[in-house]
């Protein structure tokens, strides 16, 4: 560092060069992470998608044949963008109402409304683990709880849940609707900011709850209920950890759990073919672009600001 | 003043963030790791068998990592990759091909011809199966042999004999259903995996799985693996067997259905009897699986192989460790206990055999008895066997749940399997 010390205006320079030393310094540590950890990786994986790459020998130029045999060859693929698609059209909707539900349930003033708000976020810190999964696992295992609930009600009958590649999705999706927690503490932020004085001047004008819901409450949230859908859209397809443990890592049974991670994981890490797990992971996220941004495309038509004049 | 000293905490801090944990000891001291896949017995005598040796061995101070199967080989790979494999690492046949194809393991010959690893008592055909052309790249820990495990009584209460020597798939399916018609109980496990059970099969007919090259599937009727599919769909349908999605809620021993009592016959590979009868609560016992053609059938398998990792910088060393393991007879006795199959070296596989309690001799006595009906080994797994072991369980899954017919699944599954191995060629 070469400073020239003499005029205020130069003082002037060196200080903001000296806080700008500090300040890069300060986030060096994640710059450098994230170069190493974050684009480096994802530029190579970029590199690695047009290449047969097993691990252990150099990687070999095969230019668009991963993208080929993903498309036209590989049935398991297809399968599993399917299973994705369906765990995500039925998951996310689920998820957001549940969520919203719970979230109108709790935007109350109680006694000891906190210890309900902890209760019901609860299954979402524990959300993503191992143990939630296995849990999961047993709950709709053949002699689990769920079935021994329902023969308590009456239910003669045990549904066996993993018999068949429709309803062992659906745990999964059950399991994704009940770690509502995040979504559901968004809509909460967001039902707190709607003032009062609209339902108060709502029910004076004899709005019934139904109108005050479908006039008031929605159009105020919509900016967060898409934020929420656009998050939970993107975590949505991105789900693997359950899918692993429930299905113990086979994506079973008929390939009926084999979400699009799970099996790029085993393409990954069963088979070596990174290569191929590589360009199955970039058309992943040419996939998630393209619904994030339609999903942006359409908010015009019913996310409402309040800030904008109609 | 204070703005040079943040940026020199900053600093250190990048600096901390970045510093790798590179172990440093003493010269004449060396580390060696070990890794191995198995349940928590396995991990409990093993780690006994470390301390052992280092109490010999002063200078050799061990790393252990060891995890459950699934896990474990998804932990490798990453580690090849950055040649950071362990010194010596647990192999199975479906993956040594593949990491010895890619050189990732090391010829384990000389230090046999140097006299490392004592072999003096040692069959050669004890270490065929841990050879690739003329090299050896990993080391027999033990034998097994495919087994019935039976629950007599239970059978009795059928109104059925344990099976004879003798016994034929014909008789193993009546026996399976009159267990089912008779007490309402499954008849067997179900002959799950695939992968395991129908190579016996074709064994069985005088075929292998595998071509000698490796390069496709190694029969070539269809109606083979037809024939076996349509076998267990009629006892699937009977209920005899269990179906797909409850076979697949087995995580463990303790959920195995002859443990339980919901079925008097399960089968397994012989290493796993003594598990077996610990966690049972009933009297087990071992039969060969069924015939025609249990003599071409059978086989010793190597139930798992130490090798050498090429990466590692003390191969002598680790060959050392090997040598004890398979030679010494004092941990033998104490801690293995043929827990990793039947030891390879006779010496020790006859002094375990004096000292084991008669419930663990009975699979000395079967591996011994199984010797003398089998044959050799089928060509060994090629790079892709695992892949093709998928597919294989992929088909008899869609098979099980009548979604194709037997035929289509036999179909299928050659013309993905020798796509699979075309490709690895």
């Amino acid at each position: 560092m070469s400073a020239v010390m003499g005029e205020g205006v130069d003082q002037m320079k060196l200080r903001t060069k000296y806080d700008n030393v500090a300040g890069y310094t300060f986030i060096a540590p994640f710059i450098i992470g994230f170069l190493c950890f974050t684009l480096i990786p994802i530029l190579a994986s970029f590199y690695l998608s047009f290449t047969d790459y097993d691990l252990f020998s150099s990687p070999q130029w095969i230019g668009l044949d991963n993208y080929k045999e993903m498309f036209f060859e590989d049935e398991k693929y297809w399968n599993s963008v399917k299973v994705t698609f369906y765990y995500v059209l039925a998951g996310v909707p689920l998820r957001l109402g549940v969520a919203l539900f719970i979230a109108m349930l709790l935007n109350r003033d109680l006694q000891g409304i906190g210890i309900y708000r902890t209760l019901f976020y609860l299954p979402s810190i524990i959300g993503g683990s191992v143990a939630v999964a296995i849990m999961w696992r047993n709950l709709f295992g053949n002699d689990g709880a769920i079935n021994a609930l329902l023969f308590f009600l009456g239910v003669e009958q045990p549904i066996y849940w993993y018999q068949d590649p429709i309803s062992a999705l659906w745990t999964l999706i059950f399991l994704s609707a009940w770690q509502f927690g995040s979504p559901m503490l968004i809509f909460l932020a967001g039902l707190k900011n709607i003032p009062k004085t609209y339902y108060e001047a709502a029910s004076v004008d004899g709005a019934h709850a139904g109108h005050r819901f479908f006039k008031i409450t929605l159009p105020l949230l919509s900016p967060i209920i898409l934020f929420n859908l656009v998050m939970q859209t993107i975590g949505a397809f991105m789900t693997f950890t359950p899918a692993y443990i429930i299905s113990n890592g086979t994506g079973g049974p008929l390939d009926g759990t084999l979400l699009y991670s799970l099996y790029l994981f085993q393409q990954a890490f069963s088979f070596f073919h990174m290569g191929y797990a590589s360009a199955m992971a970039w058309v992943m996220l040419a996939v998630i672009a393209l619904l994030t941004l339609l999903l942006f495309k359409t908010s015009s038509y019913w996310v409402h600001y309040e800030s904008k004049e109609e | 003043m204070k703005k040079i000293t943040l940026l020199l905490l900053s600093l250190l801090l990048t600096a901390t963030t970045f510093t790798g944990c590179s172990a440093s000891g003493d010269s004449d001291q060396i580390t060696l790791r070990i890794a191995w896949w198995g349940g928590q017995p396995r991990h409990d005598y093993t780690m006994k068998v470390i301390e052992m040796y280092e109490k010999a061995n002063p200078h050799v101070k061990i790393e252990a990592e060891y995890a459950n199967w699934d896990d474990y080989w998804k932990k490798l790979p990453p580690m090849a990759a950055a040649q950071q494999l362990p010194d010596i690492i647990q192999m199975d046949t479906s993956y040594l091909s593949e990491y010895a194809e890619k050189n990732q393991l090391v010829d384990l010959t000389p230090y046999m011809e140097d006299g490392t690893i004592d072999v003096s008592a040692i069959n050669d055909e004890s270490l065929e199966g841990g050879k690739i052309d003329d090299q050896l790249f990993g080391f027999n820990l033990g034998n097994n042999v495919l087994s019935v495990i039976t629950d007599d009584n239970r059978l009795k209460e059928a109104g059925l004999n344990p099976p004879e020597d003798d016994w034929t798939w014909d008789d193993f399916e009546k026996m399976a259903l009159q267990v089912k018609k008779e007490m309402d109980i499954y008849g067997t496990n179900g002959m799950n995996p695939p992968d395991v059970f129908f190579p016996y099969y074709l064994r069985t007919k005088g075929e292998h799985m595998y071509s000698e090259d490796g390069s496709s599937l190694g029969y070539s009727d269809d109606s083979l693996l037809a024939d076996y599919f349509k076998m267990q769909l009629r006892l699937v349908k009977a209920k005899a067997f269990p179906s797909p999605d409850v076979q697949s809620q087995v995580k463990g021993l303790e959920d195995d259905f002859i443990v339980k009592g919901t079925a008097p016959i399960t089968w397994n590979w012989s290493n796993q009897y003594v598990a077996f009868s610990q966690v049972a609560d009933h009297s087990l016992e071992l039969h060969f699986p069924p015939g025609p053609g249990q003599e071409k059938g059978l086989f010793l398998k190597p139930s798992m192989f130490f090798s050498i990792a090429n990466n590692s910088e003390h191969k002598e060393e680790a060959a050392k460790f090997i040598d004890f393991f398979v030679n010494d007879v004092e941990t033998n006795k104490e801690w293995i206990k043929g827990e990793r199959g039947v030891p390879v070296s006779f010496k020790v596989a006859e002094e375990v055999q004096a000292v084991l309690p008669p419930e663990e001799a009975k699979v000395f006595e079967y591996v011994i008895a199984a010797e003398e009906r089998s044959s050799p080994i089928s060509p060994r797994d090629p790079v892709g066997a695992n892949e093709v072991m998928q597919a294989l369980t992929d088909v008899s899954e869609q098979v099980l749940y009548q979604k194709v017919t037997p035929e289509q699944g036999a179909k299928t599954f050659r013309e993905q399997a020798n796509k699979i191995l075309a490709r690895n060629k």
